[in-house]
């Protein structure tokens, strides 16, 4: 029996030891990461779903693009719940000479029936809980509408034909149900006011929310009674639906961050294979020996694998404290995106975060350390003799044991785990490729260049395997970091540049069927030009083919924006200058009041609908048919107004339409908006170059905490270079100590390290630089449909960074080399 | 205590099939101690291997003490080891994590024994290393890395010690010094020595020489002890 107290002993002792630091900082690494991601998803979920009745501010919230039937709300009340309505729409406001699109919402008395709004005195001040609303007159802002439009607590602002005065600003509202990342921001406001503002008029895009909230049982009831009264532009959205809708972004966001986790825990996973290859192999000598004492290979199975698990348990706890510490960051870089305020830490991140080390360990450090049992004692009279090496499915088939696994946790689905294996199998093989020829081509280059760089390029090629392991490694970090980085800071402007100067900047909407001409007249006296204005109708599609919409198509589609909201529908006669049709024919003369309809072509492949497919519409409480008659494709970077369904002439003329146009304003000429509004304040002006901005904010940190996450990548790559060097420490050891004895001088051989390390560097950096070229490129092209321009200074910073990181920790690493007096060294041979 | 009956060891190599070992028999009793010498490549370091334990032979059989080793699995072997056999390496096999003290307790925690500490205490004292107990092998010279690997072998008072040119990685003084200290022990605790060497003036303090030469015992004399 072999104690317990032997296997710490030999552990502590080891602690100095090169491979078990390695094995440890790698695992360390991986279970920070993981916990990071695993803390952050946690809290703010458990966050929102622990607020979602705070969060809705009701217990139940209807949503209607129309004032719903009176009756409704006098069955709720007379059912024992509270009931209040309250009315967002977007509106451009006024403050000074700015203009800013913003989510208006006025409110009753009584809101919010769950939950509490916290404002704050001052712009940035600490916000503190309140049960007040702003009075008559008064408005509450959010932080950003203050900072848009240069404005203080205390001064006006106007809303359509109305002028308020700031009093609070907003740190946290209940009830903004739906997109959790929306951006308008926040102007709140009593329901008395909105008739002053003139913006509420028929066909106006408006929202009526109305919150109830009672007894959990009451509420049910109530539910229960009104789902078979909702018609199809009603939405219910209870407790389990404002969790979902806020949970399903946030699980995209969580894929997106996981799978730079995943890069990060395969890379330390790569690491923990080398440290403990080498673990294994520093220990034959030792374990034959036990094995002549009489140690069975139970026993010494029992004294290295309790050394495991304490390194395994050690790394996962300081993994896991350094990922607390590392999920503020998270926290702190997505913070103006979060919906909801994190919750407290609780503990499962910490198991997570623990298995996920374990896991590792077990898939990439047992098939090396279990060859310890299998060293023949007879390798202390002759040291040539090796254990078995490990069977090449049982360590390729741990490793991916530990990866699916991993990965299925973060993905939560067997294709998507299949398919990002594969596909990372195979980048993998294609880079190794792409490496073992870079590598070669340096190789070649060793005729022409002095000695240091000899010596450093045919040790690269010397142990090639291991370098182009590494050139892959950082290679492939590099690359990932490349393209965040390029797509942070490259694709916004060149989309921005690529469209043409004159692209219109502006949507108007809201306008009415009777200002249509004094609209257009006025845009003309202003000399800016307009797009052609469509009527818009606003309606949901609620059947195919007589079969239900959502049973219509397929799972996948279940979700998308389009089934889930009112769709935009017009009628036309020209088809747009922009759209082009890709089956059936565009309208003639005698089609007008034919029931037809012109499906947009990515729509019509997302829900399955083809040609001559019958489409059910829903307008209101009016429903009619329509039978697709061609299917169109849509420009829709082309900022003119543009529709999913487009239908003859006389179809959808008898419902309620308004009209939406869009135009090009310079900055100059951004005060014609104040008159604008002002002459029109039903008419709700989008401003393109503001949204581009906002959403370009959004953008830039989602992609900078996947930068942060990536670091941990970066770190498990170090930790690949490292186990590298130790790997073949013995090697270099003897190597130095040969060349010095024979009389080769410690500069010519930090000189040759240097060389070595900067070579494989900046042949990582270049790795990095084609492969995200080439992502780029089909980013681009194939996705975004944007020129693509060759980045030429990827191709300089990257293989310079690579060089210079990789050369410098390589120098570092190796500095034993040099240090060591070469006399010892020989001796110890 | 030792047997072995048409011992052979046939090696597949490059070349084709080696002999190195060919139809060895012996017996060697209780308490005695015995010197196996040849030349290098004689085949003294494969005898001692297989008969150890460490190693099975390609024909023929081995006893110890009353097991049959051709029966025995690795780790059936590696029970009979713990039980009966002690080792002195030439190149000491010290482990290196581990101090003086630690080296000398293993074999004792392998066993299970009580308050290892202490009876590993004595045996470095035995081999006057008291004042070096907490030192790791590195910190200790070659003769006090040898006397160190001594004690380890004692610790559990083995019935059979096989030692392969203990003091191969010796200088002259040194390896004297350790050898006698070898065989005092050796006499004190009633050992059957198998001692493996090069080294004539040290096989005949052994009570009987057995030389091979190619793989075959060419001699086998009973000598009386030089000292």
């Amino acid at each position: 029996m072999i104690r317990w107290q032997l296997a710490m002993r030999l552990l502590v002792r080891n602690r100095r030891s090169g491979e078990q630091r390695i094995l440890v900082a790698a695992l360390v690494i991986a279970v920070a990461a993981s916990t990071a991601i695993g803390f952050f998803t946690d809290r703010l979920g458990r966050g929102m779903a622990n607020q979602s009745a705070d969060f809705l501010g009701a217990d139940l919230t209807l949503v209607s693009p129309r004032p719903v039937d009176a009756a409704w709300i006098r069955e709720a009340r007379a059912a024992g719940l509270q009931a209040i309505e309250t009315l967002a729409f977007a509106s451009v406001v006024v403050g000074g000479e700015e203009l800013l699109l913003s989510g208006v919402k006025a409110v009753q008395d009584g809101f919010p029936l769950r939950g509490s709004m916290r404002t704050a005195p001052a712009p940035f001040a600490p916000g503190a809980e309140t049960r007040e609303l702003p009075r008559p007159g008064e408005a509450w802002v959010a932080q950003q509408l203050l900072t848009a439009l240069d404005l203080q607590v205390g001064d006006p602002v106007e809303v359509g034909a109305h002028r308020l005065t700031i009093t609070r600003v907003i740190t946290f509202e209940p009830g903004r149900v739906g997109n959790p990342f929306g951006t308008a921001p926040r102007l709140l406001m009593r329901m008395a006011d909105v008739p002053a503002t003139g913006v509420v008029q028929p066909g106006s895009r408006l929202t009526y929310q109305y919150l109830f909230a009672g007894r959990e049982g009451e509420v049910t009831k109530f539910r229960d009674w009104l789902e078979p009264r909702l018609g199809p532009s009603h939405e219910l959205v209870g407790v389990k639906e404002g969790r979902r809708a806020v949970g399903s972004a946030l699980e995209r966001a969580e894929r997106f961050l996981g799978l730079s986790v995943l890069a990060a825990i395969v890379l330390a996973g790569v690491a923990v294979a080398m440290a403990a290859r080498r673990y294994s192999e520093r220990h034959f000598d030792m374990s034959a020996m036990l094995r002549c004492m009489g140690a069975s290979q139970q026993d010494l199975l029992g004294l290295y694998l309790p050394q495991l698990l304490v390194l395994g348990l050690a790394a996962s706890a300081a993994g896991c404290l350094l990922g607390w510490v590392a999920q503020y960051g998270l926290l702190y870089l997505l913070a103006d995106l979060l919906p909801a305020t994190p919750s407290t830490p609780q503990a499962w991140p910490v198991l997570a975060g623990v298995a996920t080390g374990l896991v590792t360990l077990a898939g990439f450090a047992l098939p090396p350390v279990m060859r310890l049992k299998d060293v023949p004692p007879l390798r202390v009279l002759r040291r040539e003799l090796l254990p078995l090496p490990s069977r090449a499915w049982l360590v390729y088939g741990a490793a991916l044991s530990a990866i699916v696994a991993v990965m299925w946790t973060y993905t939560d689905s067997w294709p998507l785990t299949l398919s990002v294996l594969s596909g990372g199998i195979l980048l993998v093989a294609v880079l190794s490729l792409v490496a073992l020829l870079l590598l070669l081509l340096s190789q070649r280059l060793n005729t022409r260049v002095g000695v240091a760089w000899r010596f450093g390029l045919n040790n690269l090629w010397r142990r090639r395997r291991g370098s182009v392991n590494q050139i892959l490694a950082f290679g492939l970090t590099l690359m990932a970091m490349a393209v965040v980085a390029l797509v942070r800071t490259d694709l916004l402007t060149t989309w921005q540049r690529q469209l043409p100067a004159d692209v219109p900047n502006h949507f108007a909407i809201n306008i009415l069927p009777d200002q249509v001409e004094s609209f257009q007249a006025f845009m003309e006296n202003a000399g800016v030009a307009t797009a052609q204005l469509y009527p818009m109708v606003r309606g949901r599609l609620v059947e195919i083919n007589g079969i239900a919409v959502r049973k219509a198509v397929t799972k996948e589609a279940r979700s998308d924006n389009s089934l889930n909201r009112e769709l935009n529908l017009t009628w036309t006669t020209e088809l747009q200058e922009d759209n082009r049709i890709l089956e059936g024919r565009w309208w003639q003369p005698d089609d007008t009041g034919k029931p037809w309809v012109s499906v947009e072509s990515r729509l019509a492949g997302r829900m399955g609908i083809g040609m001559g497919d019958e489409l059910r519409f829903a307008i209101g409480e009016q429903r009619f048919t329509a039978e697709v008659a061609s299917i169109r494709n849509v420009k829709w970077d082309s900022f003119r107004p543009n529709f999913y369904m487009v239908f003859p002439p006389q179809v959808i003329e008898r419902f309620p339409a308004t009209y939406i146009t869009s135009f090009y304003l310079q900055k100059a000429e951004k005060p014609l908006l104040r008159e604008l509004v002002a002459r029109y304040p039903a008419v709700t002006v989008l401003e393109m170059d503001r949204v581009i901005e906002q959403v370009g904010r959004i953008f830039r940190q989602v992609t900078l905490a996947v930068e942060y996450v990536l670091v941990f990548t970066l770190l498990a790559g170090f930790a690949v270079l490292f186990a590298a060097l130790q790997a073949s420490q013995d090697d270099r050891l003897y190597e130095g100590a040969l060349v010095r004895a024979l009389g080769g001088s410690r500069r010519q051989l930090r000189a040759g390290h240097l060389a070595e390390f900067t070579a494989l560097g900046g042949l990582a950096g270049l790795l990095s630089a084609m492969g995200a070229e080439c992502l780029v490129w089909v980013l681009y092209s194939e996705v975004l449909h944007l020129d693509h321009r060759f980045q030429w200074p990827l191709w300089i910073i990257a293989p310079v960074a690579g060089a210079l990181l990789i050369g410098a920790a390589g120098y570092w690493g190796t500095r034993a080399v040099v240090e060591r007096s070469p006399m010892l060294l020989l001796r110890n041979q | 205590m030792i047997a072995a009956q048409n011992l052979s060891k046939r090696v597949e190599t490059a070349a084709g099939p080696l002999d190195i070992l060919t139809n060895i028999g012996l017996e060697i009793r209780e308490r005695e101690a015995v010197a196996i010498v040849g030349v290098s490549g004689s085949g003294k370091s494969t005898l001692l291997g297989l008969l150890a334990g460490l190693d099975l032979p390609s024909a023929g059989e081995v006893f110890l003490s009353r097991h049959r080793l051709n029966d025995l699995d690795e780790d059936g072997r590696a029970r009979v080891r713990g039980e009966l056999v002690g080792f002195v390496f030439q190149s000491f096999q010290l482990l290196p994590g581990l101090t003086a003290l630690e080296n000398v307790m293993l074999p004792l925690e392998l066993k299970g024994a009580r308050a290892p500490g202490d009876q590993a205490t004595e045996l470095l004292t035995q081999v006057g290393l008291q004042g070096r107990l907490q030192h790791y092998p590195k910190q200790l010279s070659g003769g006090e890395q040898q006397r160190v690997a001594i004690a380890r072998a004692f610790a559990t008072e083995p019935a059979i010690l096989f030692a392969d040119e203990p003091t191969g990685n010796l200088d002259n003084v040194t390896g004297e010094r350790v050898i006698d200290l070898l065989f005092r022990l050796n006499q004190d605790k009633g050992t059957t020595l198998v001692l493996v060497t090069h080294d004539e003036h040290l096989a005949v303090r052994c009570d009987r020489l057995i030389r091979l030469e190619a793989g075959r015992v060419v001699a086998d004399v009973e000598e009386t002890r030089a000292s």
